[in-house]
């Protein structure tokens, strides 16, 4: 089959004139300008399956260009978005380019499309003219003005990157105070003494060096693997002073552990584990400032806890898994919901820890609603008063993993 | 054979998987680049069905590699028949002829035939045309063995260090699942194709139930197609942690034809949620305003 020209009406991309490569090269920059990961050899791979399919049939040719473009669910709506201003419609096309004129800003009716395709379509140049700074700016307004009724104060995280001293602090912490994550016998072995199962492959080396005589059966035993951790950040008001060096310390300090993911929590969930894979502590906080929307608000932990149910009970591996709650407790939802969530977290996890860090009282008891429910479902809990220095908070986190 | 995405999509209805035109033109390239193809999804919307239904149209040999947390790679490859190899040693010895030496004594121990052949080793080696070998779940395996996956699906060969290196004489067709219980590694990701399977519409699903239960009413396979779709969407999918999966329609559909259903009502909804859920919570959270509200003739 060699590839057709169809009945398409391109206005950015226009395969008429025959340069299907140059449409299709160009369609995989403005992908990646929307962040979604590319490299050559999958533009390569793409051409090549344009090749394939009926270029009249633009469903067809969409379906291609996703099979081989797009790697993550979560890339899917972006592309299909770009797909549809960059391919066919001539209309949104139009809308885009009255938009960016700025005469005609007011009339232009708001686009649909998230900012992320907005600034990818946007011609590089402008981008990083105007588009960088004025494109967050326009969605907190549009944000602002769809939030402005409910009562919850939002505050987009401002984490500073770390100072010499700050780093060096943190660095000294995450190597001194070893996060004391226990550990399990994994299904993996390793050649060693004092297994249950025969190191085959060892026996016939030795049986081959002598003749077929075993003077001995080497073992294999299995491969000691930390439990994957998860780890639940309160950012809300209450600890707002913490949250910035906690999740420095922690990053420092989990970045061993093959398994583990991170959330904040405050009035809802934020996935923080895409910023903790980061090597950089710095990268790691500029990208949780970034995801972070909801700090130093309320805290309401049970629909944070249910947001971690529905959309990532997965991460909960098996039943195995250690969670870390790092809160203090003063939950502002309803206490039966959270008393729920609680209980279904510690059905599915390993251990479910709870660090308190409760800031104001010396002779705390549990007594605040939250922290009613929360006791009576961790299977280990540890308050800590008079919190001032980060040392005393790491060496807590150790304190309540041994427990 | 399959010239045409159209030629494949009939071809795989023809056994019965009823593939939507997206996923066939997937799978259409993933045949003709000869890549392997990721399929990921909700559990229970046909992923490993993909792999048995094309297994037909191609009319190769299906190979199913499971894949779970410890998968090494004697399980996944090959292992040695060590029992067949020790008693050669010892005939060998007793023939008192004594071992050759050094490489002798390890081409005599370590050929062909004390391989023990795994799914991956039995796709690279099956007679033409090939196999198509299906990796099931392969978010299950942990993070090493996907790096180790990273030469077959690259470059569909192995390396053994008996051996040396086994490449496929016809490249099996690749399909590999994953349910996300983790994000795969983007160096695997980056070796295949990608394909996302959503649940179906409703048409889609009707068709299924249909086909897959012939003894339903045309009725009541509409209404199933329909409690289902909208189980599974806004609003009603809040209420849920798990929507059913294209197999639980089937089987809630064959479950009402044997308790005689002419239509469905609300209180025997509720009554075989178990079927449609598999959690406590699910089944409890169908109630029966819930399912009347679900059961409500289409507004359009």
């Amino acid at each position: 089959m060699t590839p057709r020209l169809g009945n398409m009406s391109p206005r950015l991309g226009d395969s008429r004139s025959g340069k299907l490569a140059d449409n299709i090269t160009g369609f995989g920059r403005t992908l990646r300008r929307a962040g979604v990961p590319l490299d050559a050899s999958r533009m390569a791979l793409a051409l090549q399956a344009a090749q394939w399919v009926d270029l009249g049939r633009r469903d067809d040719l969409c379906a291609a260009l996703e099979t081989v473009l797009v790697s993550r669910e979560a890339d899917r709506a972006v592309f299909r978005e770009l797909f549809d201003a960059y391919f066919r419609d001539p209309d949104m096309a139009r809308q885009l380019l009255a938009q960016m004129l700025p005469t005609a800003q007011g009339r232009a009716e708001p686009s649909r499309r998230r900012p992320r395709v907005n600034e990818a379509l946007s011609p590089p140049k402008a981008a990083a003219q105007a588009g960088a700074p004025k494109a967050p700016d326009d969605k907190i307004e549009l944000d602002a003005a769809m939030t402005a009724s409910e009562a919850e104060r939002l505050r987009q995280a401002d984490f500073n990157g770390l100072s010499a001293s700050e780093y060096q602090l943190v660095e000294r912490l995450a190597r001194r105070i070893a996060l004391p994550v226990p550990v399990f016998e994994s299904r993996r072995t390793r050649a060693g003494s004092g297994g249950a199962r025969i190191h085959w492959p060892g026996v016939m080396q030795q049986a081959a060096r002598t003749g077929g005589e075993l003077l001995h059966l080497p073992r294999l035993r299995r491969r000691v693997q930390p439990l994957p951790l998860l780890v639940l950040v309160d950012v809300s008001g209450s600890m707002e002073r913490y949250a910035r060096l906690l999740l420095a310390f922690l990053h420092a300090a989990t970045a061993s552990l093959p398994r583990h993911d991170v959330f904040a929590f405050g009035t809802g969930l934020t996935d923080l584990t895409p910023a903790f894979r980061l090597a950089d502590t710095d990268a790691m906080l500029a990208q949780a400032s970034a995801r972070i929307s909801d700090f130093a608000g309320g805290t309401r932990l049970g629909d944070s806890l249910a947001q971690l149910r529905l959309r990532h009970a997965r991460r909960l591996l098996g039943r195995r898994t250690l969670v870390l709650l790092i809160s203090d407790g003063l939950d502002t939802g309803e206490p039966a919901a959270l008393g729920r969530e609680l209980a279904w977290l510690r059905r599915h996890s390993a251990r479910l820890l709870w660090l308190n860090p409760l800031l104001r009282f010396e002779g705390y008891a549990p007594l605040a609603r939250g922290a009613i429910e929360l006791h009576a479902q961790a299977h280990g809990m540890l308050a800590v008063h008079n919190l001032s220095r980060l040392e005393d908070l790491a060496g807590s986190i150790a304190a309540v993993l041994r427990r | 054979m399959l010239a045409s995405i159209d030629a494949l999509q009939q071809a795989l209805a023809g056994v019965g998987y009823l593939a939507d035109r997206r996923l066939a033109t997937a799978v259409f390239l993933a045949l003709k680049l000869q890549r392997p193809l990721l399929l990921e999804g909700e559990p229970g919307v046909g992923k490993t069905e993909l792999a048995k239904a094309l297994s037909q149209v191609l009319q190769r040999q299906l190979i199913r590699l499971q894949c779970y947390d410890g998968l090494e790679q004697r399980e996944a490859l090959y292992e040695w028949n060590y029992a067949a190899q020790l008693l050669h040693l010892r005939v060998a010895e007793g023939r008192s002829q004594g071992l050759g030496e050094g490489d002798d004594a390890e081409r005599e121990v370590y050929q062909g035939r004390y391989l023990i052949r795994r799914p991956l080793l039995q796709a690279l080696q099956a007679p033409a045309p090939g196999a198509v070998l299906l990796i099931d779940e392969v978010d299950r395996a942990d993070e090493p063995f996907e790096a180790f996956l990273l030469e077959y699906l690259g470059e569909y060969q192995v390396s053994i260090p008996e051996l040396g290196t086994i490449s496929a004489a016809c490249k099996p067709v690749t399909l590999l699942t994953s349910n996300r219980t983790r994000d795969l590694n983007d160096a695997v990701k980056r070796r295949c194709l990608y394909h996302w399977l959503d649940y179906p519409d409703r048409e889609r699903e009707l068709a299924i139930v249909r086909a897959q239960v012939p003894q339903a009413s045309a009725a009541l396979a509409e209404q199933v197609a329909s409690f289902v779709a909208r189980l599974r969407s806004a609003p009603f999918a809040n209420a849920f942690q798990r929507a059913p999966g294209i197999a639980e329609s089937v089987e809630w559909a064959k479950a009402l034809v044997a308790l005689d259903t002419l239509a469905i009502d609300p209180e025997l909804a509720s009554d075989t949620a178990g079927i449609l859920f598999k959690q406590r919570e699910d089944v409890a959270a169908l109630t029966h305003e819930l399912a009347t509200e679900l059961l409500k003739p289409d507004e359009a």
